[in-house]
């Protein structure tokens, strides 16, 4: 459980060809599969998520990639329960569950490969589980690229908190304490997905918990020069480029948690200076 | 989605009566048809033919919470004695914490 200070590295956009000649080494599985022209972009978005069969099934899809929580994934991981397997001639489909839901898993089988260095994998066996997830009619299954027997039952457990933890880094931002000792975990957040605005904000003194868009909200509050009256929701919007609804919900956040307060109307809100 | 099944301890019990559950702790009473387990608190299992349980061995059961909070096993996994049971523990707390990554909005 230590090791979850961790969760404070960037988990957004890892770049696994990107460090010199590294190129050749890793899973290069993107790379490998498109088109030459196209191989560059997908490349940087290579990331390998854990998460619950539910946040498959729930995944929305957008153009090539499908979205959870807002942001592309590119590969998952999983660990479910083997509740049906059949084999067929080009390949094997699990169907697998893991409380959360169920979700086919097909593996395609190479030729050329013994059948006897297959692992085996029982009905009913915990298995461990990465792939793509791919559509068809409607219907979302994973096309795997290895499933594995699960020995020590305890990764069960790691994973799904693992998968909490990462669901919680995409919707809630990284982890902060409330004494800004947050200097890398802030660095690695403005390289994500979710906007780059909010890099260092951990030492504002925020509670935790608050979601990135009321995070920002704060931020410009806090650097934006304003008379005593604050700045009027519109103009946040404005300066934000964010969708009025977002607004409202951060902004509800923060008058919530009593750092903003509102000034001479409900949409006029200024921060609460308690330091001063 | 009803194919889900909320992983609880025995202080959830109540709130998941004639709910098909996930459940790990700790082998504690075998009696033939039936069988305690320790999962933050005992919880008493109602055994079927085919249920296998060591004892002292951590073990997920997969059941019916009953109208007397015991369970009906419909099956069983053997996690050994190396399982962590304070990790499952705060499984149980997370999933009931962020439900919306685990279970429908039913609950």
């Amino acid at each position: 459980m230590t090791s979850y200070g961790g969760y404070t590295n960037d988990y957004s956009n890892t770049s696994y060809g990107a460090q010199g000649g590294a190129g050749g080494g890793g899973f290069m599985t993107g790379g490998s599969q498109n088109s030459p022209s196209g191989g560059d972009s997908q490349e940087r978005n290579d990331t390998l998520r854990p998460v619950t069969i539910k946040q498959v099934n729930e995944s929305q899809e957008s153009g090539q990639f499908f979205n959870i929580d807002n942001s592309h994934v590119s590969q998952v991981t999983f660990v479910g329960q083997v509740r049906s397997t059949s084999i067929q001639t080009t390949n094997i489909t699990y169907k697998l569950d893991d409380g959360t839901g169920t979700v086919e898993v097909k593996q395609w089988i190479d030729p050329d490969q013994d059948e006897s260095s297959r692992p085996r994998i029982d009905d009913n066996a915990y298995v461990r589980v990465w792939g793509k997830i791919k559509q068809f009619n409607n219907k979302k299954h994973v096309g795997a690229h290895f499933v594995r027997p699960i020995t020590d039952f305890n990764e069960i457990s790691y994973h799904l908190l693992e998968a909490t933890a990462v669901h919680l880094y995409f919707t809630k931002g990284p982890l902060t304490s409330k004494d800004g000792a947050n200097g890398a975990g802030g660095g690695a957040y403005s390289n994500g997905n979710m906007g780059g605005a909010t890099g260092g904000l951990g030492a504002d003194g925020l509670p935790p918990g608050l979601s990135a868009n009321a995070r920002k909200i704060y931020h410009c509050l806090r650097t934006t020069q304003q008379s005593n009256e604050g700045l009027h929701t519109a103009d946040i919007a404005h300066r934000l480029q964010m969708e009025s609804a977002d607004l409202a919900k951060g902004g509800d956040e923060l008058l919530e948690t009593g750092v903003i307060y509102t000034t001479v109307d409900d949409q006029t809100w200024a921060i609460l200076n308690t330091s001063s | 989605m009803s194919e889900s099944t909320p992983r609880i301890s025995s202080q959830y019990l109540e709130n998941f009566q004639h709910q098909t559950v996930r459940v790990v702790g700790k082998i504690t009473q075998l009696r033939g048809e039936s069988a305690t387990m320790d999962a933050n608190g005992s919880i008493t299992l109602q055994l079927n033919r085919d249920t296998h349980l060591q004892l002292n061995h951590a073990c997920e059961v997969i059941g019916k919470v009953q109208g007397d909070l015991s369970i009906r096993v419909l099956t069983s996994t053997d996690f050994g004695t190396e399982f962590d049971l304070t990790a499952a523990d705060a499984v149980v707390d997370a999933t009931h914490r962020y439900k919306e990554i685990f279970y429908g909005d039913g609950h």
